[in-house]
């Protein structure tokens, strides 16, 4: 995905794109760029890109004068993210500019074609092939050479293009969405109306097949056959939040329905392999170390179980910013660095690090060509899309995906873990956003049992094993949206101290899942109870014993116990975001907390 | 114009379909039913919608969001209960002013239907059709150009022409809509027989594409229909010796196996594994990460997403639905036979099982055709399934 805009009116345009962009950041932030046509018109193109979000290219512009212009923000799928190939793209001349969003699926072949006569390539997207295409036909008619350009040209796309000399924008549109957005004396394009609300609220909507001119006073529609179509406006009524939240009262809630798809993405084409990845193939790791902060921390702890178990490698976990002072150990461990947004500054000094240290290093990142992927020698994304509520959700679940791929694979490669076994773990993988939905099917049960303990101060989280980093990770959600102070304990450690902290108004969530740590839990519950805590145990569906000894059961579907962390977070997410819900706190922008940390 | 889409319903004929979602949001030829509404609402340049959600909406607004994805805008208003048809448009009330146009948000219309019914030039109007069978359906008597009295699922034969639930109407209708829920009636088609007297509704007739899906092998046909259509796409790894014949659409990172052959029209869904030596008859649509072992055999059946179908199985005229797991040797023949459904019979000239969500099947287990096996069953290998099970039963 990304985010494309046009301005074509009688004010500066570099403020406006500019503010429209950032309404279009949820749709993609590896880099961004800008391109203003010269005031007067014969003055040619300013053009302006950076690596990184909007906000980079903010701060580091130059200031550009003119009335005409367009910018994008990039979500990298064809190239890396980097200045070059940050949209917009120019030929040959610099007087072309172009923004697209979707993929050219022929312009290999375009591409050798315009080498051979004499285009100059500077970029690795598919996008320059247009701007060269249109140089080549242009014949002082912006349309008509993007017309002639389009033919060209296989795929999916929303264009937008500039050029010197020119008070005209052309757009055109298959597949991918754009918009067209009328005011007084100016005109916008953008993908979706959301960017362009603040400025007015009547629209176009450009059909597929169709090009589009606009100017400060005019915008004109051509059929691919070039004949004028008539399009009546349309007024709307809605507010921005609401547009881009799509119907859910929050992004975490949206977010968390949207983990069976994320679980889905993330596993595409990473399964049916036979041959192992290159990076892992004839590397044998003694050792494995996670760095991480935050949830990905948590999702790491979760990784020590699933290689532990897998790959029989001994793994162990650090916060990010505490590696560094750990000693260089004897032996050269592989390292592992969890960061969702490929920013977190105290990973990617721990990135660093371990590569001075010599070690060999993989990432997991869900922002393609962050920069943690350039201080690594092996990247996994995880595919969970942007996500926007500061509780991380979506993207935790897919880090332990991950962490499930990247096990097996060390499991194959040093023999712990047998083709047959392998097999019959990815045939599960597949199921598992089934037992995700299955989770999301009971939001109302949860949703009951919160409300009868959304007015404590404390909460207690308590697991063994596999769901100790669980309990962790769900005092975390709860306490970061619901301001709720949340703890999670290993189940183990509670009579060496935390029990004294117990009393009848501090709820205890103890996951129970049927597994070898059950019957143990069994009697962590009564410990508890006896100190009149009540207790809220997640336990498997079919357990008649577990109603016994908790004062409220939510039940999952059975499952093997290396999964049980998946749907068991699930339910914890939704548990942290009613209880919120309930006491009425901010849930997508809590108090003092950012989304990315990119200081140390 | 705005168009208002009633979605909110279960479909409780569908049942054990709709534990995971509502009708609308279950898959023909790999789509939302809901998705094809919308897209032909976008093909006649009504991109403006209210859709009226209440049972498992989020699966709903997961799939659409705001509409951006399919050229729309779509707002939601959610009917806590859903009561009737009627009661779910006065839900949609304070989004809507002048005319504006209702849809079921579960019937399969094309762009043709659709837009007969935009363009007949007058309001209130009602799409109606003929029908073989129209007592499960509101009936309209006509005269002189006008629906002169609505009967709801009449017993004796009034007339053939029936409602399909689509209508162009205006803010007169909530009056209606009030007055018939006073007296306990909540569906559309009693608020439009009560407006009769005060405004006409004209009747339009389309030869566009409409189809209801009332019951478990209705989404056959639907899904034979939608087939028909789909654009053919082959993403994916094709092995050697493998047999494609026809349309036959396979997704990104599928791997068809070798020697198997599939015969169109088949749509297959990503990151799927097929075969090797799997044989796939027309009119079958597979989801995404669904895997088929080696000789089994396919036909004329929908198969949702997380489906893993053991060797040398056999399914014909069947419906599977989301994570069905079974070992080798499943068999869900086809042949005609009576279905049962909330104790009420049916006899379905070809029709083989009905098999609900997460269901998983030990090895050499059959079903009768027209068999319905509850959603989250468990079956033991060896077992013979000749009666309908509840949801999450035990069967050794």
């Amino acid at each position: 995905m990304c985010g494309i805009v046009g301005y074509a009116g009688g004010r500066n345009a570099q403020p406006i794109l500019l503010d429209c962009l950032k309404r279009l950041e949820y749709r993609g932030y590896d880099s961004a760029g800008i391109a203003v046509v010269g005031d007067p018109i014969q003055k040619g193109l300013q053009l302006f890109k950076s690596k990184g979000e909007i906000a980079v290219l903010e701060s580091s512009m130059p200031e550009m004068t003119g009335t005409v212009g367009i910018a994008h923000t990039r979500w990298a799928t064809q190239g890396r993210p980097t200045t070059e190939n940050a949209h917009p793209l120019s030929d040959c001349t610099n007087r072309l500019a172009v923004v697209h969003n979707g993929i050219i699926s022929n312009f290999m072949e375009v591409k050798e074609h315009l080498l051979a006569t004499g285009h100059k390539f500077v970029s690795e997207t598919d996008t320059e092939v247009f701007a060269h295409l249109v140089e080549a036909e242009m014949n002082g008619d912006l349309v008509a050479a993007v017309r002639k350009a389009l033919e060209k040209v296989e795929g999916t796309y929303a264009f937008v293009v500039v050029s010197a000399g020119h008070d005209e924008i052309v757009a055109a549109r298959r597949e991918s969405p754009l918009v067209i957005g009328l005011g007084d004396g100016e005109n916008f394009v953008a993908s979706d109306v959301t960017a362009l609300l603040k400025y007015t609220s009547r629209f176009l909507h450009v059909q597929d097949g169709e090009v589009v001119s606009l100017t400060r006073d005019e915008v004109r529609i051509f059929d691919s056959e070039g004949t004028a179509v008539e399009r009546r406006p349309e007024k709307i009524t809605w507010s921005l939040e609401d547009a881009e939240k799509g119907g859910y009262p929050h992004f975490m809630l949206k977010e968390i329905y949207e983990q069976p798809e994320a679980i889905h993405d993330s596993l595409l084409g990473r399964m049916e392999s036979a041959e192992p990845e290159p990076f892992f193939q004839g590397n044998s790791f003694s050792s494995v170390k996670i760095v991480a902060c935050g949830t990905s921390y948590h999702a790491g702890l979760v990784g020590k179980y699933i290689i532990e178990e897998l790959a029989k490698v001994p793994t162990t976990v650090q916060i990010s910013s505490e590696y560094r002072y750990s000693p260089v150990s004897r032996e050269s461990p592989l390292v592992v660095l969890i960061t969702q947004s490929g920013e977190t500054a105290d990973t990617l000094g721990a990135a660093r690090e371990a590569r001075k240290r010599g070690n060999k290093t993989v990432g997991i990142a869900n922002v393609v060509g962050s920069a943690i992927t350039r201080e690594v020698d092996h990247v996994i994304y995880t595919r969970a899309g942007p996500e926007i509520g500061v509780a991380a959700t979506k993207t935790f679940v897919t880090q332990v995906v991950a962490l499930y791929l990247l096990a097996m694979e060390l499991g194959v490669q040093n023999r712990s873990l047998t083709a047959q076994a392998r097999r019959s773990m990815t045939s599960f993988l597949r199921s598992l956003p089934r037992y995700v939905q299955d989770v999301l099917n009971k939001a109302s049960e949860i949703e009951a049992i919160a409300e009868k303990y959304a007015r404590s101060d404390d909460m207690f989280f308590i697991g063994r094993s596999i769901n100790y980093p669980i309990a962790l990770e769900g005092a975390l959600k709860t306490k970061e949206i619901s301001y709720i102070h949340g703890e999670g304990f290993p189940a183990g450690e509670l009579k060496h101290g935390p029990l004294a902290l117990l009393s009848k108004d501090s709820p205890v969530v103890a996951i129970a899942v049927r597994d070898h740590t059950y019957e143990k839990m069994l009697g962590n519950i009564s410990e508890v109870s006896a100190r009149g805590s009540p207790v809220i145990a997640i336990g498997f569906e079919g357990d008649t014993d577990l109603p016994k000894f908790a004062d409220d059961v939510l039940s999952i579907r059975q499952l093997p116990p290396i999964f049980t962390p998946v749907p068991v977070i699930v339910a914890l997410q939704l548990w942290a975001y009613h209880l919120a819900r309930i006491r009425g706190c901010p849930i997508d922008k809590p108090r003092n907390i950012a989304k990315t940390v990119t200081v140390e | 114009m705005k168009a208002v889409i009633l979605a909110a319903g279960e479909g409780m004929r569908l049942r054990p379909l709709t534990v995971s979602e509502p009708k609308v949001m279950i898959p023909v030829a790999n789509r939302p039913i809901l998705e094809y509404v919308v897209d032909s609402l976008v093909k006649n340049d009504v991109t403006d919608m209210v859709v009226v959600v209440g049972y498992r909406k989020e699966r709903i607004m997961s799939h659409f969001e705001d509409g951006k994805k399919f050229g729309a805008r779509i707002e939601y208003v959610v009917q806590e209960k859903q009561l009737g048809n009627g009661h779910a448009l006065l839900a949609a009330k304070d989004r809507l002013s002048g005319e504006f146009v209702v849809l079921p948000g579960d019937n399969v219309v094309d762009r043709r239907a659709v837009g007969d019914l935009l363009r007949s030039g007058t309001c209130p109007s009602a799409l109606v059709v003929e029908s073989d069978n129209p007592s499960k359906y509101g009936v309209v008597t006509l005269e002189r150009g006008a629906i002169t009295s609505v009967h709801e699922k009449p017993a004796e034969m009034i007339s053939n022409i029936i409602l399909t639930g689509m209508y162009c109407l205006n803010e007169r209708i909530f009056q209606a809509i009030d007055g018939c829920i006073a007296e306990g009636e909540y569906g559309l088609s009693n608020a439009v027989q009560a407006s009769l007297g005060e405004q006409p509704v004209a009747p339009v007739f389309s030869d566009g594409l409409w189809i209801d899906a009332v019951y478990p092998w209705d989404l056959l046909e639907l899904n034979a229909a939608a087939l028909e259509n789909v654009p053919v796409r082959t993403a994916g790894k094709i092995e050697s010796q493998v047999v494609l014949s026809g349309p036959v659409g396979i997704g990104e990172e599928t791997i068809i196996r070798a020697g198997t052959t599939i015969y169109g029209p088949v749509l297959i869904g990503d990151g799927c594994e097929i075969g090797p030596n799997v044989t796939i008859f027309p009119s079958t649509s597979i989801g995404n990460s669904v895997t088929v072992e080696p000789y089994t055999v396919i036909k004329n059946s929908v198969l949702m997403s997380n489906c893993s179908i053991g060797a040398h199985s056999y399914l014909s005229h069947s419906v599977l639905g989301y994570g069905v797991k079974s070992q080798s040797h499943l068999m869900a023949a086809g042949a005609e036979a009576y279905v049962n459904i909330a104790d009420e019979f049916f006899k379905v000239p070809h029709i083989g099982s009905i098999l609900g969500e997460d269901t998983s099947f030990g090895t050499g287990v059959s079903v009768e055709p027209g068999t319905i096996v509850g959603a989250g069953c468990k079956v033991s290998s060896g077992a013979r399934i000749t009666r309908n099970l509840p949801n999450k039963a035990l069967v050794t």
